[in-house]
């Protein structure tokens, strides 16, 4: 497993993925911090931090779209499946070489907090709350879209596939606003990543939300597991 | 040693091999020939643990491939169809992945590596990336990554498909060198390939095993001895002259190349004294009908795989 997860994350710099994933995430959320801190002359961390979790959307499919997709087109999974490392293995250190690659650029966004320390106040408990939630909302995001990954043979499909996700996850806040039926209200809610996350942005540790987005993540990597395997019992 | 037990593997409705058993045991190299789409890439997948059977039982230096991979996997290196190589990495790079993959120990990759890659002729190009390497090159990183970890047991898909005559040359030489120490499995359509490095051939048709057996038996001369010979003269006076001889047992025209020259085939019985060559030669040259090619025809493989797969 630690051999997998050394080469994807080497994979992520030999090619430009890694390095858009960071480029791209650094620039927008720059573009954030301009608006929610620099603009308004404010020092609220957690709203810069609530507005940044859009970009996981936008970004994780970058970041996984390779990881399954690419071994299947190019048929290197047959490596990978014949050598002494199992199944979840594979999987497991996949996925965490995303998170680690995730996790590198979230805390290079720490330089904006450095730059709001300088000039305001800064909660260090509450903000440490919040960059909690934000990256566990991104391991959640990671993990579904990367059991995507592996439902396809194509990196663009996987990468438009779930970005379609995604994009479904947070439609369920707007549907659940716009639907007055309390069951499937409370279904869809059940369901939203960005719900769940509010206990952070407001400086609050959930075990809840803890608990929910590490089981979403476990949830979806599980099943990437399974379907990776029944794939190869199909041999299709 | 790796044993195949009654593997069948079946694609939803669609049978791709049954029953297949056969038995590979160390220091023989065992050839699975067969039509394309006979079942060898599925055979070999199954046996090297890419994909579980539907029904029978992969067993490797008798360790059983379902409940303990990990220990079966370690012991095999596996070439498929298409080198699994990852492009953007460079030769060294991937094979020390590899390397890792196998569960080597740290300190022996270093050496290990070195070893592998002045026995697969690319330590010129250890340094450079697969994504840049030519198909000959590529081929060759995909036998060196199957030898990471010096597994007894290798498994090469069709390793010399694609490649040009020198190169063919060079990657059977590296399989005989391997044979010795190792068992070794290998696929082809290509008769002359398998004739030539195997003890051992097994032949695949329709997903069925219909034909398995050692080289030297399958090839084996038997007691007639096929002769084709074009003679200049006239076809009327020459059949019978060549039938009267005693060693002689059929002999048929074949179709006329060349005005003059008559061309048959004759079937005499080996090992005669004087021999069927000779009698033939004294007979031509008494009736002064110059013998212009005479070739003796070799029971080949090919012959066996055609009548194996003729009889189904």
């Amino acid at each position: 497993m630690f051999s997998i997860w050394k080469r994807e994350l080497q994979g992520y710099f030999y090619t430009p993925v890694g390095y858009v994933f960071m480029g791209v995430f650094l620039l927008l959320s720059s573009v954030i911090f301009f608006l929610t801190i620099m603009q308004t002359r404010s020092s609220d961390l957690l709203a810069f931090i609530g507005t940044m979790s859009y970009l996981w959307m936008l970004l994780c499919p970058v970041l996984t779209m390779r990881l399954l997709a690419e071994e299947r087109q190019k048929r290197t999974d047959q490596l990978l499946l014949t050598s002494p490392v199992s199944l979840p293995g594979v999987v497991l250190g996949k996925y965490l070489a995303a998170v680690t690659v995730m996790a590198v650029t979230v805390l290079a966004t720490g330089l904006f907090v450095l730059i709001v320390a300088l000039y305001g106040q800064v909660y260090p408990g509450e903000l440490l709350v919040g960059y909690l939630g934000f990256m566990l909302q991104g391991c959640a995001f990671i993990a579904m879209d990367l059991f995507i990954s592996g439902c396809c043979t194509n990196q663009v499909t996987a990468v438009v596939a779930a970005f379609g996700a995604n994009f479904v996850l947070w439609m369920l806040d707007l549907l659940q606003s716009a639907i007055s039926v309390s069951w499937v209200n409370a279904l869809l809610s059940f369901f939203s990543l960005y719900e769940r996350s509010e206990p952070f942005l407001m400086g609050q540790f959930s075990f809840a939300s803890v608990g929910y987005d590490l089981s979403f993540a476990a949830a979806f990597i599980v099943l990437a597991i399974h379907h990776l395997d029944a794939r190869r019992y199909r041999g299709a | 040693m790796i044993e195949c037990k009654g593997v069948t593997k079946r694609y939803g409705a669609v049978e791709a091999i049954r029953n297949i058993s056969f038995t590979a045991p160390r220091g023989q190299i065992v050839g699975l020939l067969g039509q394309n789409g006979a079942g060898k890439t599925t055979t070999l997948n199954i046996l090297t643990g890419y994909m579980p059977p539907t029904e029978g039982q992969v067993l490797v230096n008798g360790m059983d491939m379902l409940t303990q991979a990990r220990a079966c996997k370690r012991a095999i290196g596996y070439l498929p169809e298409k080198p699994p190589l990852y492009d953007e990495m460079t030769v060294r790079s991937y094979l020390k992945f590899v390397c890792e993959l196998k569960e080597v120990s740290r300190k022996e990759i270093p050496a290990h590596l070195e070893e592998i890659l002045s026995t697969c002729g690319l330590t010129d190009v250890s340094e450079r990336l697969i994504g840049h390497l030519s198909k000959g090159y590529r081929q060759r990183v995909g036998v060196a990554q199957a030898l990471c970890g010096d597994p007894p047991v290798l498994v090469l898909d069709e390793p010399t498909v694609g490649l040009d005559p020198r190169q063919v040359v060079e990657i059977r030489g590296l399989i005989q060198r391997l044979g010795a120490g190792h068992t070794v499995i290998f696929s082809s359509h290509l008769l002359s390939e398998i004739q030539q490095l195997c003890q051992r051939v097994i032949i695949l048709h329709r997903g069925k095993l219909i034909r398995e057996a050692d080289m030297a038996e399958l090839t084996e001369p038997s007691d007639v001895l096929v002769l084709r010979a074009a003679i200049k003269g006239r076809q009327q006076e020459l059949l019978p002259a060549i039938l009267s001889l005693p060693c002689v047992r059929r002999v048929t025209p074949l179709k006329q190349a060349e005005a003059g020259v008559t061309e048959v085939r004759i079937e005499c019985t080996r090992n005669t004294s004087p021999d069927a060559q000779t009698a033939l030669f004294r007979l031509l040259c008494a009736m002064e009908a110059p013998i212009m090619q005479l070739i003796s025809e070799h029971d080949s493989l090919e012959d066996v795989f055609l009548q194996a797969t003729a009889a189904e």
